[in-house]
């Protein structure tokens, strides 16, 4: 009898004791954020690692969609699999594709401070907010201050080189300094997201222009061939072609070279966006004294691109609203309002991350140099749209086609005509 | 009649006790998801919205029309003939000269060409993107061999053999052994009798071990045909399908259709026609090496 009877008190006090631990599961919140911006997979984990340890009760994990996969097939695979992460950093033109699974955000405090335009891409249909900007970004000729002003024998003025000519006498000096004036790594992304996307950019300075000319394209009655912008464009590019240092191959070339090239000193300008700065880092024998020029497509100054660079909110995050608790959802809208007001939580996103922030609350600017001239450019307002609403498959199909001009397996009519097709097919 | 019911009760019950497990599991991770995947080809999917659009025929309608699907799969079936005409020739010519102590440190070589199988497509991609765009372009640009001195992965006319010789480098030493396997099984007494006969080298090759041989060939030809069809991984990291798509084989094309653009049921829809192409090569494969299998 007493033996049942001790038997029946364990059993009491292992009871209790799972009840116990049921109640501290569930004040222990556990969130996890999907990572597509690889280059600050390390520092966002830091920020994780820091977060929960200020944090009682919630633990931020951070996990990582593989380099050169798509965000949006990892985060499908995470979906189907009732895995979603709380966060979802995806490009701004797979957003709206989570319209039934995303939370609306319009409820936040942030949503007043964020740059002017920057949600426009990521607002549904119904008005509900689904997307927290992560990062600006821009692009243009990266230059390396002083191989160009070795070059030029004297000082550097960015706003000088405002048209194809001055480009052009750029180059020729830096390759009479006995360096190569540019390389142009020939990476489908490169070419098809951002170089062939300024003929879009620069199309208006309104982006409901650009978005009708895209209409435009689709119904097939844009006329490529007779457009000023897209052909002025190609010409700048057949000048990055007679003065790519690895015109003998250019598709052999690559991006990893060309991060190489640029910071060695190798090259004096290197066509890319800020987020190349810690591969160039890397190299650096500037001392971190780089910068971005436009890419001029015309002789005239005043034109639209020659002197602005095109500058954009390029990742969201995305906050789950089907698979993750309320408590999971509150403790992911919790770390967000961190990142956005707390000075530490600022901190370590723009200094520690180099992440130019979408806040216009956010004061402190990145150290990093590509950084600071995109916000330079930013402060002067001297930027065009960074066009991101582009159909998924644009950069692959596009960026073939313009390897193909790079390598002269096509002319320009074959280009344009593969750029017409693509679109009409969509 | 009650003794026929009983014995099939009996025999369902056995098979349930040893089978049940495997075919639970092979309806729900194999078979369902294939039948769904066929429903799926009739719906305008995108991957992650609730909505399935039922769309009838029209995603097939537009791969047949897909002249892109087409392009890659002609190069995956030229790809497919040469990796495996040269694997298995390549493979049996190793078995051959590896079996009867022809030459010394006959282990150790046949270990040597095997290992390639053991490294993973990725790994052996990026070693061999490393070899093609660094090594050889060194070599050739210090030895003034031009037909090196530029990178054959940026040249769309070489670019696709770089896959072919990588996949050779591959599966050789794999098939070498299948065919190792073979050649000791074939009797000695056959090909002593040969001999005795005045048979040279050659002939008894032609008329002896080769007929005998057909049963392994047909192993590695169907294992060799399927793997080209679905290679994806070196097809990955060697090239990526560039330059220009110029090597894009048909497992990448359905892959980016689907994940890519974001047309599920384009994808999955190409991915079921790619399935029944390849199941009609494979069985028409298998019942033709099947004819030429001799009786001992």
């Amino acid at each position: 009898m007493r033996r049942v009877k001790s038997g029946v008190s364990l059993l009491v006090v292992v009871l209790l004791l799972s009840l116990f631990s049921v109640v501290a599961l569930a004040e222990d919140v556990h969130i996890t954020i999907l990572n597509s911006k690889g280059e600050i997979q390390a520092q966002l984990e830091e920020m994780a690692a820091y977060y929960s340890s200020i944090t009682p009760g919630v633990t931020v994990e951070v996990i990582a969609a593989p380099v050169g996969q798509s965000p949006f097939e990892r985060a499908m695979a995470l979906y189907a699999s009732g895995n979603a992460p709380a966060l979802t950093m995806l490009d701004p033109g797979d957003v709206l594709l989570f319209k039934d699974r995303a939370a609306a955000l319009n409820n936040e405090k942030w949503v007043a401070d964020v740059i002017d335009g920057g949600l426009d891409l990521v607002t549904a249909e119904d008005g509900r907010i689904l997307g927290f900007p992560v990062t600006v970004e821009g692009y243009g000729f990266i230059y390396n201050k002083p191989v160009v002003e070795a070059a030029l024998g004297g000082t550097l003025d960015p706003e000088t080189i405002n048209t194809r000519d001055a480009l052009q006498k750029l180059f020729e000096a830096i390759e009479a300094s006995g360096k190569g004036a540019l390389v142009i790594s020939p990476e489908d992304w490169s070419l098809g997201a951002h170089f062939f996307s300024l003929a879009y950019s620069t199309q208006s300075s309104d982006f409901a222009d650009i978005k009708a000319f895209q209409e435009a394209m689709k119904r097939g009655e844009a006329n490529l061939a007779a457009n000023a912008q897209v052909n002025g464009l190609l010409d700048t590019f057949d000048l990055m072609k007679k003065f790519n240092l690895d015109k003998a191959d250019p598709l052999a070339s690559t991006y990893d070279r060309g991060s190489q090239l640029i910071g060695e000193g190798e090259v004096g300008i290197w066509f890319q966006g800020n987020w190349a700065w810690p591969q160039v880092k890397e190299f650096d024998s500037a001392g971190g004294q780089f910068g971005f020029l436009p890419v001029p497509i015309s002789n005239n100054p005043d034109d639209l691109g020659n002197t602005q660079i095109p500058v954009g909110v390029t990742k969201y995050f995305i906050l789950d609203g089907e698979q993750n608790s309320p408590a999971q959802q509150q403790a992911a809208k919790d770390f967000l309002n961190w990142l956005v007001y707390d000075p530490e939580g600022q901190k370590r996103l723009v200094v520690d991350a180099s992440i130019i922030p979408a806040f216009k609350n956010i004061t402190i600017t990145p150290e990093d140099p590509l950084a600071a001239s995109i916000m330079e450019y930013v402060q002067k307002g001297r930027t065009i749209t960074f066009v991101l609403n582009l159909p998924a498959d644009h950069w692959a199909e596009v960026g073939a086609s313009m390897q193909k001009y790079l390598a002269d397996y096509a002319d320009r009519d074959t280009l344009l005509a593969e750029v017409e097709a693509y679109w009409r097919g969509l | 009649m009650l003794a026929a019911e009983k014995r099939f009760v009996d025999k369902l019950k056995t098979y349930l006790v040893f089978a049940g497990p495997t075919t639970l599991v092979f309806i729900t991770v194999i078979i369902l998801p294939f039948l769904f995947g066929i429903y799926l080809t009739l719906t305008s999917w995108d991957g992650i919205s609730k909505a399935y659009t039922f769309v009838g025929l029209a995603n097939y309608a537009q791969v047949i029309r897909d002249s892109a699907y087409w392009a890659s799969f002609l190069r995956t079936v030229k790809y497919v003939f040469f990796t495996v005409l040269i694997v298995n020739s390549l493979g049996f010519a190793l078995a051959y000269a590896l079996t009867g102590n022809k030459v010394l440190g006959q282990n150790l070589l046949r270990t040597g060409f095997f290992v390639p199988n053991l490294i993973g497509g990725i790994i052996l991609g990026l070693v061999w993107r490393f070899i093609f765009s660094n090594v050889l372009v060194y070599l050739g640009r210090t030895f003034g061999i031009s037909f090196f001195s530029y990178s054959w992965l940026a040249n769309p006319n070489k670019a696709l053999w770089t896959l072919i010789i990588v996949s050779v480098w591959q599966y050789s030493g794999y098939m070498m052994i299948i065919f190792i396997a073979g050649l000791s099984n074939i009797p000695h007494e056959l090909v002593e009798a040969a001999t005795i006969d005045g048979a040279n080298g050659f002939q008894r090759l032609r008329h002896i071990v080769l007929p005998l041989m057909v049963p392994s060939f047909a192993v590695t030809v169907f294992l060799t045909i399927q793997r080209g069809f679905m290679v994806y991984d070196v097809n990955l990291a060697l090239t990526d399908g560039g330059p220009f798509k110029t090597t894009q084989l048909i497992s990448m094309h359905v892959y980016e259709k689907a994940f890519l653009a974001q047309q599920y049921g384009v994808g999955q829809a190409q991915a079921f026609l790619l399935f029944l192409l390849v199941a009609a090569i494979s069985l028409l494969q298998v019942y033709f090496t099947k004819k030429l299998e001799v009786e001992m």
